[in-house]
Formats: C-alpha cells, sequence, structure tokens
C-alpha cells in the first residue's frame, strides 16, 4: 500500500505532458512486444481479447464517464461493428482494414441515429433504451439470412505477413492488431477528452442548464458523445469479430453488455486512466477463479460458478469501497 | 378473427404479468431512484420457495402467499442492507443512477449464482393449479383457461390492492409522500427510511408473484438460468419505462401494450423479431413522449 501510495504521489506531483503520455504508451507497446514473444496461444488469445475490452470499455467511460449518458447496450454496438466488418468482407472483398473503417463508420452512423433519440431521454429511460436495444438486435441475424442466422458469418483477419517469419502464430497476429488498434484508440480518445470536446462534454454532465448558458448546444454534445462512443465500439467489435474469427449472435449477448459495464466500474468509470484495469479483470477472473476452484474444491459447480460470483461480489465492492474508481481513490487518498 | 381473439387473449395474460413485474421495479423506483435489476433475482429465488412450499404442502394457495412474503424478505433484506448504505455513501453526485444500476446488477449476479448452487441442475416445478385447457366456445377451443382466468385475476386483485393501499389508507400517504419529498416528509415526523424499505417490500412481493405466474403460465418449472426469467426482467423494465417508470397505472398499461404488440408480432411475424420489436416500440414512445405514456414532465429545468 505504501508504495502505490508514493506512485500516486508522483503521478500527482509531476505534471504530465503529452511527451509523457506519449513514453507511457510507448512502454505498453514494448510490454505487449515483449508479452507476445513469451506467451502461449491461449495467452496470446486472452491478451487479444484484453485489448478488445480496453477499446470497448474505452467507449462506454467516453459516454458514461465524460458525458453522463448511460449505456446497458453497448453489446449491440459491438454486433453492429462485428457484422459491418464481416459483411463488407464477404459482399464487397475489400482489404480487412478497410473493414475496420466500414465498422467505425457505419457504428457511428448507427450510433448518431440513436444519440439522436437517446439526447432527449435521461436516466432510466436510456437505460431502458440501451438495454431493449442490446436483447434486441443481436436476434435480427436468425431473421434475416445474409446475416448467418445462428451459426453466424465468417470474418477473417488473415494470416500474419510470411515475412515474420513462420514461427509468427495466428494469434500472436490477433494479439498484435488488437493491441496496436487499442493503443492507437487509446492515443486518440485521451486526446479528444483533454480537448475542448472533452471539456464540453464534462459540462454538460455537470451541470446542463450552467453548461448550456455558456453557449453549449447540449443536444449537439450529446449526440455527438454517442457518436463518437459508438465509432470506438463499433471498432471493438469488428476487432473481436478478427479475434474469433466469427460474427454471430451469440458472442454479443446480454451479458456481454453487462460485462462492459462492469469493465467500465471496475476501472472507474470517470477516468479513462484505469481502463486496463477492468479489461483485465474481465479476462483475469474466470481464469483466477477456477484455478482456485480446481485447487480447493473438487466440486464441479463451484469451478463454474465462481468466477460470476466474484466478478458480482467485486462489482458490489468497487461501488462501496471505491465508486469512483481505483485510480481516483489513490489519488483522493493522496490529496487528503 | 378467432386467431386474432385468440393472440390478444394471449398477449393480455403475458402483458398482465409483465405489468406486475413493471409494478415492482417502478415501486424501487419511485421509494428510492434505483433501477432495480436485482428484482429478476428476487422473483427468482421467490419462485424457488415457491416450489418448495408446493412440493411439500401440495397446495398451490399456501405457496403463493408464502413466496410473497419471501419475496417481500429478500427485497427488504437487500434494501437494508446493501441500498440503504450505498445511496447514504454516494450522496447525490449529479445524476449518478450508473452506480446503484450496477450494484443491482451485482446482486443480480449473486443471487443466480447462489441459486445455481443450491439447485444446481434440479428445477422446481411450479405447475399450474387449474386447468389450461382453453374453455369451448361454439365448439372451438380459445386460448382464454381457467388458468389464464386466475392470473388475470391475481394480477387485477393485486393491483385493486395496491391501489386501495397507496390512495386510501396512512402507510400509502406516507409512500407517496416519502418518494416526492423526502426531506420534508421527515420533518413532517414520516420515517422515510423506514417507509423505503416498506417499498421495497411490496416491490418484492409483487416481483414474486409476477415469478410464479410467469412459470405457471409458461414452462411450469423454474430454474436458475431460465429464459423465462430474463425475458420477465427485461420486458417488465421495459413496461416500466414505456408507462413513465413513476406511475403505478403506467407500468399497467406499459405491460399491457408491451404483451399484446408482443403476441401479434410474434403470431404474424416471426419470433425472432419480438426483441427487436420491443425496442422499437419503446423508442417509438419515448419519441414521442419523453417521459413515458403517463410520466409527468420532470422540473429539472431552471
Amino acid at each position: 500500500m505504501e508504495l502505490s501510495e508514493r506512485k500516486a504521489a508522483v503521478v500527482h506531483k509531476l505534471h504530465v505532458t503529452n511527451k509523457h503520455r506519449f513514453i507511457g504508451f510507448a512502454l505498453i507497446g514494448l510490454a505487449v512486444y515483449i508479452l507476445s514473444n513469451t506467451v502461449d496461444e491461449w495467452k496470446a488469445f486472452q491478451g487479444a481479447t484484453i485489448a478488445v475490452y480496453v477499446v470497448a470499455i474505452a467507449s462506454i467511460i467516453l459516454l458514461t464517464g465524460y458525458s453522463g449518458q448511460i449505456s446497458l447496450g453497448h453489446g449491440a454496438l459491438l454486433a453492429v461493428g462485428a457484422y459491418t466488418a464481416a459483411l463488407t468482407q464477404i459482399y464487397l472483398q475489400l482489404p480487412v482494414w478497410i473493414c475496420f473503417v466500414a465498422a467505425v463508420l457505419v457504428t457511428s452512423l448507427f450510433g448518431a441515429l440513436l444519440g439522436s433519440a437517446a439526447a432527449r431521454l435521461s436516466g432510466p429511460y436510456l437505460a431502458g433504451t440501451t438495454l431493449a436495444l442490446a436483447v434486441g438486435l443481436p436476434s435480427i441475424a436468425n431473421q434475416f439470412s445474409f446475416l448467418g442466422g445462428e451459426q453466424g458469418i465468417s470474418f477473417d483477419a488473415g494470416w500474419p505477413p510470411l515475412s515474420f517469419g513462420e514461427a509468427f502464430t495466428q494469434y500472436k497476429w490477433f494479439f498484435w492488431i488488437t493491441s496496436l488498434a487499442a493503443l492507437i484508440m487509446l492515443w486518440w480518445i485521451q486526446n479528444l477528452l483533454r480537448s475542448r470536446y472533452g471539456r464540453m462534454w464534462r459540462a454538460v454532465k455537470t451541470n446542463e442548464v450552467a453548461a448550456e448558458l455558456a453557449g453549449i448546444r447540449v443536444a449537439r454534445s450529446k449526440v455527438l458523445a454517442f457518436t463518437v462512443s459508438a465509432g470506438i465500439a463499433g471498432m471493438a467489435g469488428a476487432l473481436l469479430a478478427a479475434t474469433i474469427n466469427n460474427v454471430s449472435p451469440s458472442a454479443f449477448p446480454l451479458a456481454l453488455s453487462f460485462s462492459l459495464a462492469t469493465g467500465a466500474v471496475l476501472s472507474g468509470v470517470n477516468t479513462l486512466g484505469g481502463v486496463m484495469i477492468g479489461a483485465v479483470a474481465l479476462v483475469a477472473i474466470p481464469e483466477i477463479a477456477s484455478l482456485v476452484a480446481d485447487r480447493w474444491s473438487g466440486s464441479e459447480s463451484v469451478a463454474s460458478l465462481l468466477p460470476d460470483f466474484i466478478v458480482s461480489a467485486l462489482l458490489i465492492l468497487t461501488v462501496f469501497l471505491a465508486p469512483k474508481g481505483p485510480i481516483e481513490k489513490l489519488r483522493s487518498r493522496h490529496v487528503k | 378473427m378467432f386467431e386474432l381473439i385468440n393472440t390478444l387473449l394471449i398477449g393480455i395474460t403475458a402483458g398482465s404479468i409483465y405489468s406486475l413485474m413493471a409494478i415492482s421495479i417502478v415501486l424501487v423506483w419511485r421509494s428510492t431512484r434505483v433501477v432495480n435489476f436485482a428484482a429478476g433475482g428476487l422473483a427468482l429465488a421467490s419462485s424457488f420457495v415457491g416450489a418448495a412450499i408446493l412440493e411439500k404442502t401440495g397446495s398451490f394457495w399456501i405457496a403463493l402467499p408464502i413466496a410473497m412474503v419471501a419475496g417481500a424478505a429478500f427485497s427488504a433484506f437487500i434494501e437494508y442492507f446493501f441500498l440503504r448504505p450505498l445511496l447514504k455513501r454516494s450522496g447525490d453526485q449529479g445524476a449518478e443512477i450508473f452506480l446503484p444500476i450496477i450494484a443491482t446488477l451485482g446482486l443480480l449476479g449473486i443471487i443466480k449464482t447462489i441459486l445455481n448452487y443450491i439447485y444446481g441442475d434440479r428445477i422446481g416445478a411450479l405447475p399450474p393449479p387449474l386447468s389450461d385447457k382453453g374453455f369451448v366456445v361454439s365448439g372451438e377451443s380459445i386460448a382464454l383457461s381457467p388458468m389464464r382466468l386466475l392470473i388475470l385475476g391475481i394480477v387485477l386483485l393485486l393491483m385493486v390492492s395496491l391501489t386501495v393501499i397507496f390512495q386510501r389508507t396512512n402507510l400509502g400517504l406516507s409512500l407517496r409522500a416519502a418518494s416526492f419529498a423526502p426531506e420534508i416528509s421527515r420533518l413532517a415526523g414520516i420515517r422515510v427510511d423506514f417507509i423505503r424499505t416498506i417499498g421495497w417490500a411490496i416491490s418484492g412481493a409483487a416481483g414474486a408473484t409476477a415469478g410464479i405466474l410467469q412459470t405457471t403460465n409458461g414452462s411450469g418449472s423454474v430454474s436458475p438460468e431460465s429464459f423465462e426469467f430474463s425475458l420477465l426482467l427485461v420486458f417488465g423494465f421495459v413496461a416500466a419505462v414505456i408507462g413513465g417508470i413513476e406511475s403505478l397505472v403506467g407500468a399497467v398499461l406499459g405491460g399491457l401494450t408491451l404483451g399484446i404488440i408482443l403476441a401479434i408480432i410474434l403470431m404474424y411475424v416471426g419470433g425472432s423479431l419480438v426483441f427487436i420489436a420491443a425496442f422499437l416500440i419503446l423508442i417509438l414512445v419515448l419519441l414521442l413522449r419523453p417521459h413515458g405514456i403517463i410520466g409527468t414532465k420532470g422540473g429539472r429545468r431552471a
């Protein structure tokens, strides 16, 4: 605890400039590079999943923590991105990177539409709308045959380039792609949040009337936040589709939307800085829980239930002990 | 024509059950401004209690009231030990309804895993106590059965009693006052915290009834991963929002609207569009009336 306190103190004293941030990002990139060379295929897959969650959780933090709008339905936005990417590849046969761009654009457009409706709603109304979307949207795939029904459609992010050598495995490649995408997205988001748009969103979140009097167009700012958040979520969806090679309704259940909200709360929904914490927790907890269950209990039911139980319990603990998230918790402790 | 009437009957029955769930959610929202996702878990837990009592006694008429009491107790427990300290602690920082939502999601997860641990693959049987064969009208069997009639009767009875409680009793007056203006109510001598717990308890009882009726109207058995209960929670919440989340009448209207339209879509359009239809109904209603069918214009603006 003492060490982390001192760290918090250091973080607080330093005036963190963009240069420092860039170094931080480069270090994370380096860590990913080193990790990707040491871990096995399964760990590389989990690494890729973490990167996908980072992007998805960042999109929720932007929307909820900065613009003050609730979404319980980001899983649906991920689905839009994933299906867009896959359909672009199947029907237009465009290169993979264009599929990603298309996913971002189409999901942003979808988010703009949804956001125009959402900007008029608040609190429970918005929660209900996004929840209904999360339940409803993926099931459309069962109605229209070009969406592939329950089996879904495939999305192929391609093999690693041959120049990387024979030993370069498929999942290591996915790990690279998703991590690179996550780093670029995070870099862009943190700059955006520090720009006048970020300030505008926070102003609207803190006090709508005051923001309006200060000349901010409240509705427009909310729609913009929804659009940007959707675009990021669309990217996460396309990345998710790439790592699992497939897009199907079962990949985007209501549980995914809830997990993402969970991840956002574990990260601390008001700061982007903790985004890694939630993403790692979502992937690591099931792993750790099953290890624990194997070790101390022979019962199969415990092994299958423990992950959910721990995530739920952690969620309640976080809400009670560190409602603003672990990072803010450390900071405020230092300031006191 | 016959088919349409049957579809309507099915829709009204399903809708009245969603209404009960919606009422459960509305009551909690009114008393503490919390969107209670744990309501689904509470309904599930109380249904298991109901199934256990039914197994012991063999009587639905004993099982239902006991399940309602159990639901009320669970719900009050959760309010007292989780939500009350949480709301005290967080204060009112802007419009932070996100954290309570997340807390109730966590509670839902915990309730589900505990039920899963206790019951595992076993299911609780809640068969219909009355015949679910439809009445025969002019040689054809219609979708209205004694069981469906019973469901409608129970829902109606509960709604009438809730209305009486809210409009005609001191307790109802306190409940309304405590949700309308907590501080002033406190000054007027109402024990707001206690009244809130009562609100949660009534909500738990309504949720328990919804759970049991949903089971008897559906598969007749309840399991921890029951799809029927996910439906109940989601549609109950959607119905509450359609109705304006503040109003009991709104919850009933929302539930019936949702039930009937979904039954028609299920019958004439296709099963896989039911969920997206719920979303479309919701967004249509909210575009026309951003605070629901019976919602009041929030006095938020300065």
